[in-house]
């Protein structure tokens, strides 16, 4: 086993649209260890890792590999240097075989003979790398055909045929069972002993204390320490991961909050073939003035919570009370009538359709009341009209023609437009899942602050979001939500590492 | 990565083909005309070659069709159904439903229309107008079952529509052949409508059936245009996802949208044995489920387009007719005329959504 570090990095940093995501950062994983790095969403593991991996260019700092000082200028590169890296979102063609993908990622040309030549070739060293990790896969199988851990397992073979020796993994466990989670994270173990070296990024407790060697803690885009998870316990953990500062709350004026708007009492969604519910049981209030943040690791429940919660179609039991309506049975023309707007996590597939027009898209606010006209003429001519002053009033930026795609639009200036939809009258509530996901930071914070101004105009808002700066400092109140439940809840001034260990406390 | 995948397979090597993002009307306009040139140019080929003077296509397909005012009012009373079957497909195919049953909705609505007429129901001043209600709501009812297993279990619309065809077919022989056989005719016919359920001319020798199909057009019109339904079916046939979480009433729009195809195509039927044929015959409806389909498929769903459309094809079938009688064409060869355009304009797609390039030399 060489002394020499894997990978070594100096001083990194990177910046988007002046948003610095990584400032000054260093970073060492030597071979032979599995390296787990460690942070909340945003904590900047994923641009670190995506920079290591030649996917993008540091704007300073220095690479080393195998203690040799190396510039990538694309996944390609680093691939020759022998770093792979599995992302969390699979990036397999799905109508073709392992052994296909694997060739697909391969270097040198793919013609139809060359094809031919190769893919035995290539399936045999997916067997010899399938036996020496101890992973079961079928190269011949179909991505479509086989199962995500199979699929994961892929994607490992992946990286590993094209000759990694560094691999990094992107949340792997995010979407395995306990069970698969554990068997992997073993034959990945036994992987590092053998002379290579893992990265594991992730944000489960549980695995860093279980299988890493080293532990290196993200937050804010700088690297707070590196160390032995078994020096630690799992509460000193959680502090270096969510830090100490108490919620920031320049942008929150004081604020009485009125009375229960909404309760939220026993809501749960229809249980499928005994499997967990991805709601079981969830209650809550929100009052007038106030926003209720709910705070959760990802994949908890907050999609479906979500989803109910602003009228999509899924089967639920238990209630939401809007004064005696029940929200999860009103009909949406209703829910405009009360003053309900949404703001999806999802918004091309939730609220705008890219292929139609600005205008288009802004009509459905109103389309159900007759505003623009009954049901046996359109007013376009309305619509256009109201559809540029609100273009104007919420500032979305990009907009030549109301008649151009909304699909043209960028991620925040097409949120400003759900916005500007959702908030053409003064709403009573507002529904809000992950609003600034995709955002850069001046969108981020032009989007918050409608929210603020909602709540201050005395709506009701209830704040889904898995980035957990933002619900602190946004919120009034914080609900933890943890395997389809709201298991705790805060007032402000909250503490953030209390919140940060109920999160992951109830997994 | 992906590059190379589609590089190597499709083209040579001195040539890549990219996807385009977005192509200005204009271009996309010049791309159709262009292969719709191409087929023309390819159907004269193939007329000459089996024995027609260019000169004589010239005279056929413009000088005594479209020029004579009697030729006219035929390719009018020609396309009255066409237009029908190119609506009924438009609409359906709008609301993403493949609705390839415009025959057996067709022969719903010739059945349901000549049952009024055997049976004498209603008294004769209305016995027309019930006829073509009858005729919409047999041609409605035979689409009932394929978009209610489409909405409730997704069961796929293009299998059963088509399916359900042959049921039909076989359901109009089985009348015809038995208890509905006309006793004079040696054919498979219904006995001849009388003469007040028969489509009558009007001014100037035009059949009714051409401002029915006007008024027909600028319902369906108001309906993809300018009823507030318009903007709802946009959504459905765009962004079906964000038509169900915003609440617009999908599974209504499409359930009316597809029965409103299948009254179309019911009263495409009416016209033809209420019309040309002033009987219920075996073969009435032969071809206009097809046409229909290539009516809606070459106008892209644009009802306006689609009356355009289906007025061509109409001079087609009257040019066929007259080539048919002085050339002994076979009428087969309209329709092979019919698939060369189509295929034609469908291939156009390809050159509006991929751009080709060619590569530098010495890069691979």
């Amino acid at each position: 086993m060489s002394q020499n570090n894997a990978i070594h990095l100096e001083h990194i940093s990177k910046s988007f649209d002046g948003f610095k995501a990584l400032s000054d950062v260093s970073f060492t994983a030597r071979w032979g260890e599995v390296h787990a790095l460690l942070g909340e969403n945003g904590a900047g593991k994923s641009t670190l890792m995506n920079i290591v991996s030649g996917l993008y260019g540091p704007e300073s700092g220095s690479l080393y590999v195998d203690d040799n000082s190396l510039s990538l200028s694309g996944p390609r590169d680093a691939a020759r240097a022998g770093i792979g890296m599995v992302h969390q979102h699979f990036k397999l063609v799905e109508p073709f075989s392992v052994t296909e993908n694997v060739l697909l990622s391969l270097d040198g040309n793919l013609t139809a003979r060359a094809y031919r030549r190769r893919i035995s070739e290539v399936a045999g060293k997916i067997r010899d790398k399938a036996t020496e990790l101890g992973f079961q896969i079928n190269p011949d199988a179909r991505i479509s055909d086989i199962s995500i851990a199979e699929q994961q397992r892929a994607e490992i073979l992946k990286v590993l045929v094209g000759g990694a020796r560094i691999l990094i993994l992107d949340e792997p466990t995010a979407v395995l069972t306990d069970e698969e989670s554990e068997s992997l994270l073993e034959k990945i173990r036994d992987f590092a002993r053998r002379g290579n070296a893992v990265i594991l990024v992730t944000h489960k407790m549980k695995d860093v204390f279980r299988y890493a060697d080293q532990v290196t803690v993200m937050r804010q885009g700088r690297t707070v320490r590196t160390l032995v998870p078994a020096d630690v316990t799992a509460d000193e953990l959680v502090a270096l991961t969510v830090g100490d500062s108490v919620a920031d709350a320049h942008q929150r004026a004081q604020h009485e909050a009125g009375e229960v708007l909404l309760d939220v009492s026993d809501l749960m969604t229809a249980a499928v073939n005994q499997a967990r519910r991805s709601l079981d049981g969830v209650n809550f209030q929100v009052r007038r003035g106030e926003i209720y943040g709910i705070a959760g690791v990802g994949g908890n429940g907050q999609s479906e919570l979500a989803a109910a919660l602003m009228g999509q179609p899924l089967s639920t039991e238990g209630s939401a009370l809007l004064g005696d309506e029940n929200l999860l049975t009103m009909s949406h023309a209703r829910r405009r009538e009360c003053g309900i707007a949404c703001i999806p996590a999802d918004r091309y597939r939730s609220a705008l359709a890219g292929p139609l027009t600005i205008a288009e898209n802004y009509a459905l606010g109103e389309i159900f009341s007759g505003h623009y006209g009954p049901l046996w003429f359109l007013k376009k001519k309305k619509i256009e009209a109201e559809a540029a002053q609100a273009v104007a009033d919420f500032d979305v930026q990009g907009v030549r023609s109301l008649r151009q795609k909304a699909a043209l639009l960028s991620g925040g200036n097409a949120q400003k437009l759900v916005i500007a939809r959702e908030f053409r009258k003064t709403p009573s509530l507002v529904i809000v899942h992950s609003p600034s996901r995709g955002l850069d930071v001046k969108a981020s914070m032009a989007v918050r602050q409608k929210l603020v101004e909602a709540r201050n105009a005395g709506a009701a808002v209830v704040l889904i979001s898995e980035d957990l700066d933002e619900v602190i400092s946004l919120s009034d109140r914080i609900g933890v939500m943890s395997a389809g439940r709201i298991v705790e809840e805060f007032s402000q001034p909250a503490d953030r590492q209390q919140i940060g260990q109920a999160m992951v406390n109830h997994v | 990565m992906f590059e190379n995948v589609i590089k190597a397979p499709l083209l040579t090597r001195r040539f890549s083909l990219e996807l385009r993002q977005e192509m200005a009307w204009y271009w996309q306009a010049m791309i159709i005309t262009a292969s719709l040139a191409a087929g023309v140019v390819i159907s004269v080929l193939i007329l000459m070659a089996a024995g027609v003077p260019a000169g004589e296509l010239v005279n056929e397909f413009i000088v005594y069709t479209l020029l004579d005012a009697e030729s006219l009012k035929s390719v009018l009373y020609q396309a009255s159904p066409l237009i029908m079957v190119g609506l009924a497909g438009s609409l359906a195919f709008r609301a993403r439903f493949w609705n390839l049953g415009l025959e057996g909705q067709m022969i719903f609505g010739a059945i349901a229309a000549t049952g009024v007429a055997i049976f004498d129901i209603g008294p004769t001043s209305m016995r027309l107008v019930s006829m073509l209600i009858a005729g919409m709501l047999g041609g409605l009812a035979w689409a009932i079952l394929p978009v209610a297993l489409k909405i409730r279990w997704q069961v796929n619309e293009i299998v059963s529509t088509l399916m359900l065809n042959y049921i039909a077919a076989n359901f109009l022989f089985h009348l015809l052949y038995g208890s509905w056989k006309d006793p004079k005719s040696a054919f498979p016919y219904s006995p001849q409508y009388e003469t007040f359920e028969r489509l009558p001319d009007i001014m100037s020798g035009i059949s009714l059936s051409v401002p029915l199909a006007l008024v027909i057009s600028l319902i369906v019109l108001w309906y993809t245009v300018i009823s507030r339904s318009s903007l709802y079916l946009k959504f459905v046939d765009k962004s079906p996802s964000v038509a169900i979480a915003t609440g617009i009433p999908f599974t209504r729009v499409i359930l009316f949208t597809v029965l409103m195809s299948g009254a179309l195509a019911g009263l495409a039927g009416v016209m033809i044995t209420a019309g040309q044929e002033g009987r219920l015959t075996h073969s009435f409806y032969n071809g206009y489920g097809f046409s229909g389909i290539l009516i809606a498929f070459l106008a892209r769903n644009n009802p306006l387009a689609a009356i355009a459309t289906a007025l061509l094809i109409a001079l087609l079938f009257i040019a066929g007719q007259s080539l048919q009688v002085f050339y002994q064409i076979p009428f087969a060869m309209v329709q092979l005329i019919q698939a060369i355009l189509v295929i034609c304009v469908a291939s156009s797609d390809f050159f509006i959504r991929h751009r080709i390039r060619r590569i530098a030399s010495g890069a691979e």
